[in-house]
């Protein structure tokens, strides 16, 4: 019984009234493209996130000195 | 306060007690030092514990380098205070786990590069190899007691990214951390101080995905000149670690893990050489592997590593050398 229940998890849940399926559905769904979103962000995003914030801590340094190996 | 006259093994001085010898001369001379260790302990002012994945950091320190095999170089570059970046070479041999007692190696060649900002209050740290891996990690100072930490590794393949949220309150003689992390992974931890040596702590952890869940329990002894530690885990894992401090430049460790399910037993005696211009760790285990791992310091911010492993039995021999420019 648990492992048809884990299974039909994403189908929907049978036997529930419609109401509370497609409302639990639609909440997993969303969480889970979030997620999913949320990942692509942090694994472009957080060593830009880090240099600009860098950059813009003070003592401000030059665009520069991010590039040059010295 | 009531609670030091109980405990108390000598009546609490408020005048420095009178020297035994003679009277003229002892009366100008400052207190004896032996007076700090029979000094009364305040048991509601105990001191803070360390964090609780910290509680058997010195044998850690001492007994894990991170031995490697190839030719590692390292070069950090601070643009100011707070921020650096780093790029860093790595050509070598790494281990791949196998199911079999061979060990498996695959050699691979990378760049690394990263960015860090450190602040007191917050700390970011990100670590970009060449394929695609993300390594981040972020410490956040929410409050004077709360803190978030970010761990995670985040992959172009998909199902393989890892991360780790935890939460920490550090209260005056304890400390409490809740972790969610992928995987529908959850924990939660806790440690007191229970005397000024002393400190005790448990642990629960719950794995949604494969309904597991486990306790641990453990302790820590400190003194100025050693540090024990002693951990029990409902995976059936027992670890004990024991670290002396010889001397301001030597230490020894030694560490015992016993593993109820598997019967395996590992332990590990090591020494860690802390001089002026090196650093050197060296350790032997009961699986017959000897290591060392010395670090050197060539001019100010200029390290050279070297460092060998030798499992004996496989006959697994890793030697690896490489270069630390920067801080």
């Amino acid at each position: 019984a648990m492992a048809s229940r884990v299974s039909s998890k994403g189908k929907g849940k049978a036997g529930r009234g419609p109401e509370d399926g497609s409302t639990a559905r639609c909440v997993k769904e969303w969480s889970t493209w979030t997620m999913k979103k949320a990942k692509v962000i942090a694994h472009y995003g957080f060593i830009p996130l880090i240099i600009v914030i860098g950059m813009n801590s003070e003592p401000k340094p030059h665009l520069s000195q991010l590039l040059s190996p010295v | 306060m009531g609670s030091s006259v109980s405990h108390a093994a000598t009546p609490p001085p408020s005048i420095p007690p009178p020297p035994q010898h003679a009277v003229g001369l002892a009366g100008v001379l400052p207190p004896k030092s032996e007076e700090k260790s029979e000094r009364k302990v305040n048991w509601l002012n105990l001191p803070c514990p360390v964090p609780f994945e910290e509680i058997q950091r010195e044998a850690l320190m001492s007994l894990k380098p991170e031995l490697f095999e190839g030719l590692r170089f390292d070069f950090t570059k601070g643009l100011n205070q707070k921020f650096s970046l780093s790029h860093s070479v790595f050509m070598g041999s790494m281990e791949v786990p196998s199911q079999s007692s061979d060990t498996i190696k695959v050699p691979t060649a990378h760049y690394e590069f990263g960015a860090n900002f450190l602040d007191p209050k917050l700390m970011l740290v990100g670590r970009v190899l060449t394929d695609g891996r993300l390594n981040a990690r972020v410490k956040c100072d929410l409050t004077d007691n709360l803190t978030l930490k970010i761990n995670a590794q985040l992959t172009n393949e998909p199902h393989f990214s890892q991360g780790m949220f935890n939460f920490d309150y550090k209260g005056k003689d304890y400390r409490s951390q809740f972790q969610i992390g992928n995987n529908a992974f959850y924990g939660a931890n806790y440690i007191q101080s229970v005397s000024p040596h002393l400190s005790l702590g448990s642990e629960v952890f719950w794995l949604g995905h494969q309904r597991k869940s486990g306790v641990g329990f453990a302790a820590r002894y400190d003194t100025d000149k050693m540090v024990a530690t002693g951990q029990v885990a409902s995976t059936g894992i027992v670890a004990l670690s024991y670290v002396q401090k010889v001397s301001e430049k030597v230490s020894l460790a030694s560490d015992f893990m016993y593993n109820l399910m598997t019967r395996d037993v590992t332990s590990s005696f090591g020494y860690d050489y802390i001089l002026r211009q090196c650093r050197l760790r060296g350790k032997f285990d009961s699986a017959g592997c000897v290591a060392a791992y010395l670090e050197e310091r060539l001019n100010m911010g200029v390290n050279f590593i070297l460092s060998a492993e030798i499992n004996h039995p496989k006959k697994d021999y890793k030697f690896g050398f490489g270069m630390t420019v920067g801080e």
